[in-house]
Protein backbone atom coordinates (compact mmCIF):
# COMPACT_ATOMS: atom_id res chain seq x y z
CA UNK A 1 0.00 0.00 0.00
CA UNK A 2 1.33 3.38 -0.96
CA UNK A 3 1.28 6.41 1.27
CA UNK A 4 0.60 9.80 -0.28
CA UNK A 5 0.40 12.80 2.00
CA UNK A 6 -0.88 16.22 0.98
CA UNK A 7 -0.28 19.26 3.14
CA UNK A 8 -1.34 22.87 2.97
CA UNK A 9 -0.14 25.83 4.95
CA UNK A 10 -1.73 29.25 4.56
CA UNK A 11 -0.04 32.13 6.31
CA UNK A 12 -0.39 35.88 6.43
CA UNK A 13 1.04 38.37 8.85
CA UNK A 14 -1.01 41.33 7.68
CA UNK A 15 -4.36 40.14 6.30
CA UNK A 16 -6.11 40.43 9.63
CA UNK A 17 -5.23 42.03 12.93
CA UNK A 18 -3.38 38.98 14.21
CA UNK A 19 -1.16 36.68 12.22
CA UNK A 20 -3.02 34.03 10.27
CA UNK A 21 -1.66 30.51 10.16
CA UNK A 22 -3.58 27.49 8.95
CA UNK A 23 -2.00 24.09 8.45
CA UNK A 24 -3.60 20.83 7.43
CA UNK A 25 -2.37 17.44 6.29
CA UNK A 26 -4.16 14.37 5.08
CA UNK A 27 -3.25 11.00 3.64
CA UNK A 28 -4.95 10.13 0.37
CA UNK A 29 -7.19 7.10 0.78
CA UNK A 30 -9.45 5.05 -1.40
CA UNK A 31 -13.02 6.25 -0.99
CA UNK A 32 -14.49 5.38 2.37
CA UNK A 33 -11.46 3.43 3.55
CA UNK A 34 -8.11 3.93 5.19
CA UNK A 35 -6.28 2.19 2.35
CA UNK A 36 -3.88 4.43 0.49
CA UNK A 37 -4.27 5.34 -3.16
CA UNK A 38 -2.02 3.32 -5.43
CA UNK A 39 -2.27 4.98 -8.84
CA UNK A 40 -1.07 8.26 -10.30
CA UNK A 41 -0.57 9.97 -13.63
CA UNK A 42 2.69 11.36 -12.32
CA UNK A 43 3.47 15.05 -12.54
CA UNK A 44 3.08 16.22 -16.12
CA UNK A 45 4.10 19.49 -17.75
CA UNK A 46 2.75 20.90 -21.00
CA UNK A 47 3.37 24.06 -23.01
CA UNK A 48 0.14 25.36 -24.51
CA UNK A 49 0.36 27.77 -27.43
CA UNK A 50 -3.31 28.31 -28.20
CA UNK A 51 -6.31 29.55 -26.28
CA UNK A 52 -8.16 26.39 -27.12
CA UNK A 53 -10.06 24.76 -24.27
CA UNK A 54 -8.43 21.34 -23.78
CA UNK A 55 -8.97 18.31 -21.60
CA UNK A 56 -6.31 17.84 -18.94
CA UNK A 57 -8.21 14.82 -17.68
CA UNK A 58 -10.67 13.38 -20.13
CA UNK A 59 -14.11 12.25 -19.14
CA UNK A 60 -14.56 8.74 -17.85
CA UNK A 61 -17.10 7.24 -20.20
CA UNK A 62 -18.00 4.27 -18.05
CA UNK A 63 -19.17 6.52 -15.27
CA UNK A 64 -21.04 4.02 -13.07
CA UNK A 65 -17.93 1.87 -12.71
CA UNK A 66 -15.82 4.78 -11.56
CA UNK A 67 -18.30 7.04 -9.80
CA UNK A 68 -17.46 7.48 -6.15
CA UNK A 69 -13.86 6.43 -6.61
CA UNK A 70 -11.25 8.76 -5.17
CA UNK A 71 -9.53 11.10 -7.60
CA UNK A 72 -7.36 14.03 -6.56
CA UNK A 73 -6.23 16.67 -9.01
CA UNK A 74 -3.35 19.15 -8.84
CA UNK A 75 -3.01 21.87 -11.47
CA UNK A 76 -0.54 24.76 -11.48
CA UNK A 77 -0.17 27.66 -13.89
CA UNK A 78 3.61 28.07 -14.19
CA UNK A 79 3.42 31.34 -16.12
CA UNK A 80 5.43 34.22 -14.69
CA UNK A 81 3.31 36.93 -16.31
CA UNK A 82 0.74 38.05 -13.75
CA UNK A 83 -1.76 38.99 -16.45
CA UNK A 84 -1.94 35.46 -17.83
CA UNK A 85 -4.42 32.96 -16.48
CA UNK A 86 -5.88 29.56 -17.17
CA UNK A 87 -9.61 28.99 -16.86
CA UNK A 88 -10.42 25.65 -15.25
CA UNK A 89 -13.69 23.95 -16.04
CA UNK A 90 -15.33 20.72 -14.97
CA UNK A 91 -17.89 19.56 -17.47
CA UNK A 92 -19.09 22.92 -18.76
CA UNK A 93 -18.99 24.53 -15.33
CA UNK A 94 -16.20 27.04 -14.79
CA UNK A 95 -14.42 26.50 -11.48
CA UNK A 96 -12.24 29.58 -11.67
CA UNK A 97 -9.06 31.13 -12.98
CA UNK A 98 -5.51 30.17 -12.11
CA UNK A 99 -3.31 33.22 -12.51
CA UNK A 100 0.45 33.01 -12.86
CA UNK A 101 1.83 30.86 -10.06
CA UNK A 102 -1.59 29.78 -8.80
CA UNK A 103 -2.41 26.15 -8.12
CA UNK A 104 -5.46 24.15 -7.17
CA UNK A 105 -5.95 20.89 -5.30
CA UNK A 106 -9.35 19.31 -5.44
CA UNK A 107 -11.26 16.03 -5.47
CA UNK A 108 -12.78 14.95 -8.74
CA UNK A 109 -15.89 12.86 -8.78
CA UNK A 110 -16.85 11.63 -12.21
CA UNK A 111 -20.55 12.00 -11.66
CA UNK A 112 -23.05 10.80 -14.19
CA UNK A 113 -24.92 13.53 -16.03
CA UNK A 114 -28.08 13.60 -18.10
CA UNK A 115 -26.31 13.01 -21.36
CA UNK A 116 -26.54 9.47 -22.65
CA UNK A 117 -22.84 8.77 -22.87
CA UNK A 118 -21.89 10.46 -19.61
CA UNK A 119 -18.84 12.05 -21.18
CA UNK A 120 -18.90 15.46 -19.62
CA UNK A 121 -17.07 15.33 -16.31
CA UNK A 122 -13.75 16.12 -17.95
CA UNK A 123 -11.43 18.66 -16.38
CA UNK A 124 -10.66 21.34 -18.93
CA UNK A 125 -8.18 24.17 -19.15
CA UNK A 126 -8.15 27.20 -21.43
CA UNK A 127 -5.14 29.54 -21.50
CA UNK A 128 -5.85 33.26 -21.70
CA UNK A 129 -3.08 33.79 -24.24
CA UNK A 130 -1.69 31.99 -27.25
CA UNK A 131 1.87 33.09 -26.62
CA UNK A 132 2.70 30.01 -24.61
CA UNK A 133 1.84 28.91 -21.11
CA UNK A 134 3.42 26.16 -19.03
CA UNK A 135 1.00 24.05 -17.02
CA UNK A 136 1.84 21.32 -14.53
CA UNK A 137 -0.73 18.77 -13.45
CA UNK A 138 -1.09 15.46 -11.71
CA UNK A 139 -3.81 13.09 -10.61
CA UNK A 140 -3.78 10.54 -7.79
CA UNK A 141 -6.60 8.04 -7.97
CA UNK A 142 -8.03 4.58 -7.43
CA UNK A 143 -9.20 3.98 -10.95
CA UNK A 144 -9.29 5.74 -14.29
CA UNK A 145 -10.60 4.65 -17.63
CA UNK A 146 -7.99 4.49 -20.37
CA UNK A 147 -9.12 5.05 -23.93
CA UNK A 148 -9.43 1.94 -26.05
CA UNK A 149 -6.82 1.86 -28.81
CA UNK A 150 -8.07 2.25 -32.39
CA UNK B 1 -2.22 45.17 0.40
CA UNK B 2 -1.71 41.98 2.33
CA UNK B 3 0.54 39.02 1.67
CA UNK B 4 -1.11 35.62 1.82
CA UNK B 5 1.05 32.60 1.06
CA UNK B 6 -0.31 29.13 0.44
CA UNK B 7 2.19 26.29 0.42
CA UNK B 8 1.26 22.91 -0.99
CA UNK B 9 3.41 19.89 -0.25
CA UNK B 10 2.83 16.37 -1.44
CA UNK B 11 4.98 13.35 -0.85
CA UNK B 12 4.31 9.86 -2.10
CA UNK B 13 5.87 6.46 -2.54
CA UNK B 14 3.24 5.63 -5.13
CA UNK B 15 5.91 5.14 -7.77
CA UNK B 16 9.20 3.28 -7.52
CA UNK B 17 11.13 6.53 -7.50
CA UNK B 18 8.86 8.46 -5.19
CA UNK B 19 7.04 11.65 -6.05
CA UNK B 20 6.99 15.00 -4.36
CA UNK B 21 5.43 18.35 -5.17
CA UNK B 22 6.28 21.52 -3.31
CA UNK B 23 4.80 24.81 -4.38
CA UNK B 24 4.01 28.16 -2.81
CA UNK B 25 1.66 30.71 -4.26
CA UNK B 26 1.13 34.23 -3.11
CA UNK B 27 -2.52 35.05 -3.57
CA UNK B 28 -2.80 38.09 -5.82
CA UNK B 29 -5.53 40.18 -7.36
CA UNK B 30 -6.49 39.33 -10.92
CA UNK B 31 -3.83 40.30 -13.43
CA UNK B 32 -1.58 42.01 -10.92
CA UNK B 33 1.08 41.41 -8.31
CA UNK B 34 -0.98 43.10 -5.61
CA UNK B 35 -1.97 40.76 -2.83
CA UNK B 36 -5.51 39.79 -1.96
CA UNK B 37 -6.69 41.79 1.01
CA UNK B 38 -10.05 40.38 2.08
CA UNK B 39 -11.28 37.18 3.66
CA UNK B 40 -14.47 35.71 5.04
CA UNK B 41 -12.45 34.36 7.92
CA UNK B 42 -12.45 30.70 8.83
CA UNK B 43 -16.03 29.53 9.19
CA UNK B 44 -17.33 26.30 10.68
CA UNK B 45 -20.69 24.77 9.96
CA UNK B 46 -22.57 21.83 11.41
CA UNK B 47 -24.86 19.55 9.39
CA UNK B 48 -27.44 17.11 10.68
CA UNK B 49 -29.27 16.13 7.51
CA UNK B 50 -28.42 14.89 4.03
CA UNK B 51 -29.98 17.90 2.31
CA UNK B 52 -27.96 19.55 -0.43
CA UNK B 53 -27.57 23.23 0.44
CA UNK B 54 -25.43 26.22 -0.41
CA UNK B 55 -22.23 26.40 1.58
CA UNK B 56 -21.47 29.71 -0.08
CA UNK B 57 -24.02 31.71 -2.02
CA UNK B 58 -22.38 34.01 -4.52
CA UNK B 59 -23.03 37.63 -3.66
CA UNK B 60 -24.82 37.07 -0.36
CA UNK B 61 -24.16 36.14 3.24
CA UNK B 62 -20.49 35.75 4.16
CA UNK B 63 -19.73 35.84 0.43
CA UNK B 64 -21.53 39.14 -0.13
CA UNK B 65 -18.32 40.96 -1.02
CA UNK B 66 -16.71 38.21 -3.08
CA UNK B 67 -16.43 39.48 -6.67
CA UNK B 68 -18.89 37.90 -9.08
CA UNK B 69 -17.08 38.93 -12.22
CA UNK B 70 -14.28 36.41 -12.65
CA UNK B 71 -11.75 38.15 -10.47
CA UNK B 72 -9.37 36.39 -8.12
CA UNK B 73 -10.89 34.41 -5.26
CA UNK B 74 -9.54 31.33 -3.51
CA UNK B 75 -11.71 28.88 -1.61
CA UNK B 76 -10.55 26.47 1.08
CA UNK B 77 -12.86 23.72 2.37
CA UNK B 78 -12.10 20.92 4.83
CA UNK B 79 -14.16 18.03 6.17
CA UNK B 80 -13.07 18.11 9.79
CA UNK B 81 -14.77 14.84 10.69
CA UNK B 82 -12.95 11.69 11.74
CA UNK B 83 -15.22 8.91 10.40
CA UNK B 84 -13.53 7.66 7.24
CA UNK B 85 -16.84 6.52 5.74
CA UNK B 86 -18.54 9.91 5.92
CA UNK B 87 -18.14 12.51 3.21
CA UNK B 88 -19.45 15.75 1.78
CA UNK B 89 -20.31 16.11 -1.90
CA UNK B 90 -19.01 19.48 -3.02
CA UNK B 91 -20.52 21.01 -6.13
CA UNK B 92 -21.01 24.25 -7.95
CA UNK B 93 -24.30 25.74 -9.06
CA UNK B 94 -27.81 25.40 -7.74
CA UNK B 95 -28.48 23.32 -4.64
CA UNK B 96 -31.69 21.32 -4.52
CA UNK B 97 -32.48 22.06 -0.90
CA UNK B 98 -33.56 18.45 -0.49
CA UNK B 99 -31.89 15.12 -0.02
CA UNK B 100 -31.60 14.50 -3.76
CA UNK B 101 -28.62 16.05 -5.49
CA UNK B 102 -29.40 18.55 -8.22
CA UNK B 103 -29.49 16.85 -11.59
CA UNK B 104 -26.29 17.35 -13.52
CA UNK B 105 -27.40 18.61 -16.91
CA UNK B 106 -25.10 17.71 -19.76
CA UNK B 107 -24.26 21.35 -20.40
CA UNK B 108 -23.37 21.81 -16.72
CA UNK B 109 -24.84 25.29 -16.59
CA UNK B 110 -27.11 24.74 -13.61
CA UNK B 111 -24.96 22.46 -11.50
CA UNK B 112 -21.95 20.23 -11.62
CA UNK B 113 -20.49 18.00 -8.96
CA UNK B 114 -16.84 18.67 -8.14
CA UNK B 115 -15.99 15.83 -5.80
CA UNK B 116 -16.20 14.24 -2.38
CA UNK B 117 -14.38 15.27 0.76
CA UNK B 118 -13.97 12.40 3.18
CA UNK B 119 -12.88 12.87 6.80
CA UNK B 120 -9.78 15.02 7.04
CA UNK B 121 -9.71 15.89 3.36
CA UNK B 122 -9.43 19.45 2.12
CA UNK B 123 -9.42 21.36 -1.13
CA UNK B 124 -8.16 24.71 -2.37
CA UNK B 125 -9.57 26.05 -5.63
CA UNK B 126 -10.10 29.34 -7.40
CA UNK B 127 -13.73 30.38 -7.14
CA UNK B 128 -15.49 32.03 -10.03
CA UNK B 129 -18.36 33.28 -7.90
CA UNK B 130 -20.65 34.20 -10.75
CA UNK B 131 -24.10 35.21 -9.59
CA UNK B 132 -26.88 32.61 -9.45
CA UNK B 133 -24.99 29.60 -10.83
CA UNK B 134 -21.70 30.13 -9.04
CA UNK B 135 -22.78 29.00 -5.60
CA UNK B 136 -20.75 26.36 -3.81
CA UNK B 137 -23.00 23.52 -2.73
CA UNK B 138 -22.52 20.86 -0.09
CA UNK B 139 -24.35 17.65 0.72
CA UNK B 140 -23.47 15.41 3.70
CA UNK B 141 -23.47 11.66 3.17
CA UNK B 142 -25.24 11.03 6.44
CA UNK B 143 -27.68 12.73 8.76
CA UNK B 144 -25.31 12.17 11.66
CA UNK B 145 -23.61 15.31 12.84
CA UNK B 146 -20.88 16.41 10.44
CA UNK B 147 -18.66 19.48 10.45
CA UNK B 148 -16.99 21.46 7.71
CA UNK B 149 -14.62 24.41 7.82
CA UNK B 150 -14.21 26.86 4.96
CA UNK B 151 -12.65 30.18 4.10
CA UNK B 152 -12.53 32.50 1.11
CA UNK B 153 -9.74 34.89 0.21
CA UNK B 154 -10.75 37.55 -2.30
CA UNK B 155 -10.14 41.02 -3.70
Amino acid sequence: MATTTASLTITSSDLVGDALSLSTTNTLHKAGTTTGLEQSTGLARVYLTAQTNVDLFGAIVDTPAFEGKAHWVYICNKSEDETEYATITIGDKVIGRLYAGDFLWMPWDTAEDTHGDNKHADIELAPSVATGMHIEYAMFHEGFQLTTAV
Amino acid sequence: MATIDATFSLSSDITSYGLSINNTMTMTKAGSTTGLDKTTGLSRRVFTSTNQVDLLTAGTGVAADVPTDKLSSKLYIKNVGSDSSQYFIIGKGNSSGGSTETTIASDGTAYYRIGRLYAGEWMLIPWDAVATTGDITIQPSTAETMHVEYMVFFE
